[in-house]
């Protein structure tokens, strides 16, 4: 039947919405993502929150203004500026999100991958693996820190003086509680779960 | 006057294409970088908002008239 067969191909593309799996380019074979980490929320939705200041600009002139555009006949004009002006601020929003969701780092069972995203084209990718792995900090600055559950994990490595620091990561103790079980799980061979 | 105008729709094309190029290479990074269900939630959203915020700009574009602009 092809309808069904259409329903399954839409059912199939939508399922990346759903349950695309976490994962990445250069996964190894039987290698496993055990936490997939972000900025906490809360840094993005304070640049969101500023475009949506923003973009109240052109009703707030349309509130003071709408006698004097429409007597002129500057009423189209002043709605093209401001398809315009909303047009800017949506890539101004997404270029952010863009930043937001690839500035992430990967624990895999085997090792950890940071990767920076600067700008559009400017991203840096740092890897350690876990037999590399000396020493996890957490450091936890200020109110919001700590009432929101956020802070900076610091990994040190064992050959060079390098360190990894994972900045405003959510639940950072869980993140060294994880990393620590992988550094344990090299002697000791029990497989890490995160729970 | 009239070649104000051609100045005014050739930037406004230009403007246009500007943005359509940067709109590709957000969604071409968020679906060739992105890891996990977020990203492809974000570039599906972006590129609905981008459609329908471009078609509101050329509907606008096609009413406005620029002889008010350039007569002030």
């Amino acid at each position: 039947m092809p309808s069904s067969r259409y329903k399954d191909m839409i059912k199939k593309l939508l399922s990346i919405f759903h349950d695309s799996p976490n994962s990445f380019e250069g996964q190894k074979h039987g290698e496993e993502v055990l936490m997939l980490l972000r900025h906490h929320p809360f840094t993005i939705i304070i640049k969101v929150a500023f475009f949506v200041l923003i973009g109240l600009v052109p009703i707030v002139l349309w509130i003071i203004f709408s006698a004097l555009l429409e007597e002129h006949g500057w009423l189209n004009a002043f709605l093209f500026v401001s398809s315009i002006w909303y047009l800017v601020l949506w890539l101004g929003i997404f270029h952010s999100l863009t930043i937001y969701t690839l500035n992430a780092v990967l624990i895999t069972d085997r090792r950890i991958i940071d990767n920076d995203l600067h700008g559009l084209f400017n991203r840096e990718v740092s890897e350690l693996h876990n037999n590399r792995i000396q020493d996890v900090s957490v450091h936890t600055n200020g109110l919001l820190e700590t009432f929101l559950k956020f802070g900076d994990v610091t990994v040190q490595t064992a050959a060079s003086e390098k360190q990894f620091i994972f900045h405003q990561v959510p639940k950072p103790e869980k993140v060294k509680d994880v990393i620590m079980q992988i550094t344990a799980s090299r002697h000791t061979g029990v497989k890490t779960v995160v729970q | 006057m009239f070649t104000l105008e051609i100045i005014f729709n050739i930037l406004a094309g230009l403007a246009f294409f500007i943005y359509w190029v940067i709109a590709f290479v957000i969604l071409y990074h968020l679906s060739r970088f992105g890891i996990g269900v977020q990203p492809k939630k974000f570039a599906a959203t972006f590129l609905f908002g981008s459609v329908v915020l471009s078609a509101a700009v050329i509907i606008l574009f096609t009413r406005t008239d620029i002889s008010a602009f350039l007569s002030l």
